[in-house]
Formats: C-alpha cells, structure tokens, sequence
C-alpha cells in the first residue's frame, strides 16, 4: 500500500467493475427499448409540440425537486390514491431525456397527472396560486409565469377567473405567458394511461 | 507491475542534515501557504452561502409565499442550489485544502508548483459560480448532485484535474517512502471524482443512455460522490488529526487496509439502492442494497478505530478544538452510515422512500461528518500556516456548540419527521397536503436548526477572517508558537 500505482491500480479496478456490472451490463439488456405501434396506438404516446417546450419549463423551475414521475404498484399506496393504474415501465420513458423519475415526493407523483386533472383552468389558477385550488399546500406560487396587465379595450380571453381575494386591482387582469401556457400544456399531457403487458397492477400482483 | 510501480516509484533522499522537524514544517508551510489559504477562504465563502440557501430552502417549505416573488429563488432552484453550494463550494475547498496540506505535511518535503494549486483552486470556485450561476438561471440538469448545467462541468473537470495532479505530484515528491492511512485515502478520492464525473457527464449528457438508464446512472454517481469522494477526504483528515492532534495513534491501525478496500468496494454501489420498487431494473437495486449492507463491515473497522483511539485519551478531546470536531464528526459518521445501512433494506425503504429521511441521512453524513471533519482540520491547519494563536478561542467554542446542536436539529427533524412523512406517504392514501399538517412541526424544527447552523457557521467566518487579519504578538512575531506535533501515526499498535 506504499505506492500510488498500487492505490490507483486498485480504485480503478473496482470503479471500473462497479460500473461495468451496475450501468454498461442493465443498459446492454435493457437500454435497447423501442416504441411499440405508430400513430394513435403507439406505446407510449408522443408529446405534442407545446407539451414539449412545457417539459423544458419543468426543468428550468426544478419541479423534479419535489415532485417524482414514477407510479409505484407493488408497493406503497399509489394506486389507492389514484396516482395510476400501473408500475411504471422503462418503456413509459423510452423517447424522454432528460427523465424526470425524481427522488422526493414533497408534492404528489405526476408520472398520470394529465389523466386526473383533465381541467387546464385547474392548472392556470394552480400554478398561479396553489392556495386557490390546493389551500394549505406547500407548493410555491409561480405567479411570475403570469402578467398582471391594464385592461385596454376588450378584457383577453386568456385572462384568469381569479376568485375573490386574489383578484389584481380593478382595471387589471392576469394572463399567461407562454410558459405558463407550455407549462399546463405538459401537466395535460403528462400520461402514462396505455397498457404495457408486463407492467405489475393490483390485480397481476393478486393473482401471484 | 515492478514496471509501472518503478516508472511512478519517487525519489527518496536521506533525511539527515534537513534541519529540525519544525524548519521543515515550516518549509513545507510556507511553499503552499497561499493556495491552501486561498481553498479554505473558498470554503468558508460558500459555507456561508449555503447556509444562506439552505435556510431559504427550509423556510420554504412550511411558508411557500416566502421570497416567492423572485423567480429565481423559487424552492426548484434555490433547493438543488443549497446541496450543490455545499458539497462542490464548501466540502470539496474545505476537503481539498485539508488533504493537500495532509499530502504535503507527511510527504515531509515541499513539493513547489504551489501556483497550480492556487489556479486550480481559482478555477474551481470559478466553475462552482457558473453552474450555481446556471441553477438560478434555469439551466439546471433533474438529477441529484449533477444539476449544475453543462456548460459548468468541463471547467468543473478541469479545475480538478488541476487540484489532483498538484496532489499527486506533492505525494510523488515525499521524503518518507511508506504512506499513511489518510495518503491512500486522499489518492483514493481524487482517481474516484475523476473517473466517476467522467462516466456520469458521458453516459448522460455526450452519450446519453436511453430513458430511464439516466437515473441509474446519476443514482450511482450520486452514491459514489457520497463515498468514494467526500467521504474519503473526511476519513484522511479524521486518520491524521487522532494521532497529530490528540497525540495517541490509531488504535488497531492494522486493519485500516481492510477498511480502506471494502469501503471502496461497498460504497462503489451502494447508492444504488435508492432504485427500489421504481421503474428500473430490479436486480440492480438489488445489487445497491447488497453493497450498503457490505458497508457494515467497513463501519465495524472504523467505530472500533475510532472509538478506541478516541477513548484511549478520553480527558483531551474537550481541550483540543480540532479533536472535538473529530469527536463529533465519528459518531456523525457511525449514526449516518448505519441509518444508511437501514436505510437501504427494502422494508424500511417501503416506509422512507421519497420521503425526507433520505435528506435527513445525507445531511448527517455530508455536514456532520464531513464537515465536521473538515472544520476541525481547518482550525488545525490555521495557527500553523500563520503562526499565530486563535485570536478567540471561546467564539471557537460558541461555534462548535451552535453548529453541532444545528446540525443534530435539523437531522432529527428530517430524519425522524421524515420517517412520519413516508408513512403517511406510502402506506395510507392520505393526500399530500393533510400529510403537511401532520409533519409541520418537522418542518418548523429544521428550520431552527438551520438558523442555529448558520449562527455557528457566522461565528466561523468571523474566527477566520479574524485570524487571518490580526497582526502578530510580539510573542508570535519572535517565537514558534506550535509545539511540534507527535509523529505517532507510522507507529503501529
């Protein structure tokens, strides 16, 4: 152990083994994945283009910091809170990079958030106030993807139905900037309702 | 092998005729006194401002208005801010500083190139701004530990390379041939972060694996940065300051080799383990519970080093500063390793996955043994690189007390708040916000504890800059102040 080489030699051995047998071997296997079926019945489906700036926006704001994008079904109560139907699969993220598996769950999974809350209005006042739609959560405000504006001419469609209390000054509306915009677009299209056969669910998981 | 280990094998001189042990402690000082100083001022900058973010983050987190009008500042960002500020600003200047003196006090020659050190450790804190620079602006990667974008991480790499070549070549230039237990694990960390940041920046960003192959591999790099690199650094400082600075050797320094390797070998995959139940390839979860599980044997080595040295002299760990930390940084170590132990077993993992236990264990184990270590080692090093006395040492004190009881505080309250919060999580299907207002208390309580950590990590920046500007005594100015220091760690027992 007197010599440098000899310590080299060895960590370099063994990092080296460690990442031969834990990441280049399972990528081999399984890192191949492709897409089954094209066009509507592709599994899984496709983002569309707002959808996909939208990710970029997920990014950008850090949400995999409290929010994962993977349904537990062997274990754990993911299911039962109606978080999906299913174990998410290395399929489910085959055309995603980077993915968003995540690590904490400060926040709720997100992995089939586009097939629970279906309403983009829900998102917009979310996001711009969690207290609107969610009082007591921890979520942040992200009231900066949106613009306070004076009203000239005719109010925008786009404009929140804010409820009373959180409404801007009289003469003011709040509407959504595109990555607001991107954002929800991605919360909406955030699914992973296909089946894959191989995925576990409750009732493969009984039958074992 | 004879080959290679004559082509790398040093030089090695008759010592005889050197000049006394402390001119040449002295020499070795002086040659690398304003790099070294120049990666502790770097350290304790971004300690500041990680306990800064970190309690932003906290508070956060039970007030979600707070700073909620700066974009930039939002919980995404300023959260992945705090841990990257921390291990790759201050654990990674503090560890480094340390291991380089550690390298060149046992090499017991100055090694020179002394400027290297000092542009690499620029460089580092250089590349450290960008990628902290690139969070806030919102390039940041969705993978623990790797978030700084990647644009920062060639400069990152670079600036390292720089550190670990000045480290190698000051290891090359030794006088004494045999080396000691902290020389291996400073070479140790060094190859590791170079060989693991290179796998992680190819298999994720040049060429990146397919889907979710990414998180596998930012799983195990995550792991390894943990084990292969902070934590080896921590251990070198914890190895020299038992016998320098408490004056005992290390109680069964026999068995450091087998410690030394099966550390190496274990936590090479343990962070894997974080995988379990998720959509990723079951067995090699599996195989990250198996290596956590294999770390009990190092851990065994250690606490029975440790713990008999420390105890062997048991009356002079509250008088010596330095060995106080190293008093608190071993148990840190010995309760963070066996909860991630724990931890790592499928049934507890059922309780605690995506819940803050896993925050919990990484924060004892990142500031409360590392940094810890690293604090002590700093306030070693200090009096000798500027032969003067600690100007206060009851500051010192003050600082030890509030830092350990922050750093306790906020462990319970993730860890143990954590543990409530993943049972809520996954085993009722109560939602996620009645699941707040059962843990809340944890969460006002770790920030108490981090207001207390960044209380003691103020007081800290005062002692520095304080030694660091007072003028020498006049006895500092026509004395050696520093009694020479116990050669006892080649003794064995």
């Amino acid at each position: 152990m007197n010599r440098g080489p000899f310590i080299f030699i060895g960590v370099l051995i063994i990092v080296s083994l460690s990442w031969a047998v834990t990441l280049v071997k399972p990528i081999q296997e399984a890192g191949n994945l492709a897409p089954i079926g094209k066009g509507e019945s592709r599994v899984p489906t496709l983002l569309a283009g707002l959808a996909l700036q939208g990710r970029e926006v997920y990014q950008e704001q850090g949400c995999v910091n409290c929010h994962t994008q993977q349904t537990l079904a062997t274990v754990g109560s993911d299911i039962a809170r109606g978080w999906g139907d299913r174990q998410s699969m290395p399929l489910d993220y085959v055309d995603q990079s980077p993915v968003f598996t995540g690590y904490n769950r400060v926040g709720p999974d997100l992995a089939n958030v586009g097939t629970r809350r279906t309403d983009a209005d829900w998102h917009y006042l979310h996001f711009y106030n969690p207290q609107i739609t969610s009082p007591g959560s921890n979520m942040p405000p992200y009231a900066f993807l949106f613009e306070t504006r004076k009203i000239i001419g005719p109010a925008s469609n786009r404009a929140l139905d804010l409820p009373e209390g959180y409404r801007p000054e009289e003469g003011y509306e709040v509407v959504p900037t595109p990555e607001a915009n991107a954002l929800v677009a991605y919360m909406l299209g955030l699914s992973q309702a296909y089946d894959i056969e191989e995925a576990p669910t409750p009732e493969k998981l009984a039958y074992k | 092998m004879n080959l290679i280990c004559n082509l790398f094998s040093s030089v090695f001189p008759s010592l005889g005729g050197d000049g006394s042990q402390r001119e040449r402690e002295q020499t070795i000082d002086s040659s690398m006194r304003f790099a070294v100083l120049g990666l502790i001022k770097g350290s304790v900058f971004w300690l500041l401002v990680a306990s800064l973010l970190g309690l932003i983050v906290s508070i956060k987190l039970h007030s979600p208005s707070y700073l909620s009008e700066y974009g930039w500042l939002s919980y995404g960002k300023a959260y992945p801010a705090f841990w990257n500020a921390l291990v790759y600003g201050w654990l990674f200047n503090a560890g480094l500083a340390c291991v380089a003196w550690i390298i060149a006090r046992l090499g017991g020659r100055p090694s020179g190139n002394s400027g290297l050190l000092a542009i690499s450790g620029g460089a580092w804190n250089i590349a450290v701004i960008i990628g902290l620079f690139g969070i806030f602006k919102g390039d940041q990667n969705p993978y623990r530990m790797l978030e700084f974008p990647s644009y920062a991480a060639p400069f990152l790499f670079a600036a390292f390379i720089g550190i670990g070549i000045w480290i190698l070549l000051a290891f090359k230039a030794r006088a004494y041939r045999s080396s000691y237990a902290s020389q291996w694990y400073a070479l140790a960390g060094v190859f590791s972060f170079v060989w693991i940041f290179s796998i992680a920046q190819a298999m994720i960003f040049c060429m990146p694996a397919q889907g979710i192959f990414q998180s596998v591999v930012a799983a195990w790099f995550g792991g390894n940065l943990l084990g292969l690199v902070v934590a080896p650094f921590a251990f070198a400082t914890i190895y020299y300051l038992i016998p320098k600075a408490l004056g005992q050797h290390i109680v069964g320094y026999r068995q450091s080799g087998i410690a030394f390797w099966s550390w190496i070998f274990f936590s090479s995959a343990a962070g894997l383990a974080s995988l379990v139940n998720g959509p990723f390839p079951a067995w090699v979860a599996s195989v990250g519970v198996v290596a956590s599980f294999g770390l009990f044997l190092p851990l065994s080595v250690f606490t029975m080093q440790f713990l008999s040295s420390l105890f062997a002299s048991f009356s002079k760990i509250w008088d010596t500063l330095s060995v106080r930390y190293v008093f608190y940084a071993v148990f840190a170590f010995i309760v963070a390793t066996a909860l991630t132990i724990l931890g790592s077993l499928r049934g507890i993992q059922e309780v605690t996955q995506f819940s803050q236990f896993n925050d919990g264990v990484r924060y004892l184990f990142l500031v409360g043994f590392a940094g810890m270590a690293f604090t002590g080692m700093v306030y070693y090093i200090l009096p000798r690189l500027l032969n003067k006395e600690l100007p206060n040492p009851s500051l010192a004190d003050l600082q030890f007390w509030v830092q350990g009881l922050g750093i306790f505080l906020v462990t319970v309250s993730l860890v143990y708040g954590g543990w409530a919060h993943g049972a809520l999580l996954n085993g009722s299907d109560a939602d996620t916000i009645a699941i707040l207002q059962n843990t809340k208390t944890y969460l006002f309580l770790t920030t108490i504890g981090s207001v207390l950590f960044a209380i003691g990590n103020f007081a800290y920046a005062v002692s520095f800059v304080w030694i660091l500007l007072s003028p020498r005594t006049e006895k500092e100015q026509s004395a050696d102040l520093i009694e020479p220091a116990p050669e006892l760690e080649y003794t064995h027992s």
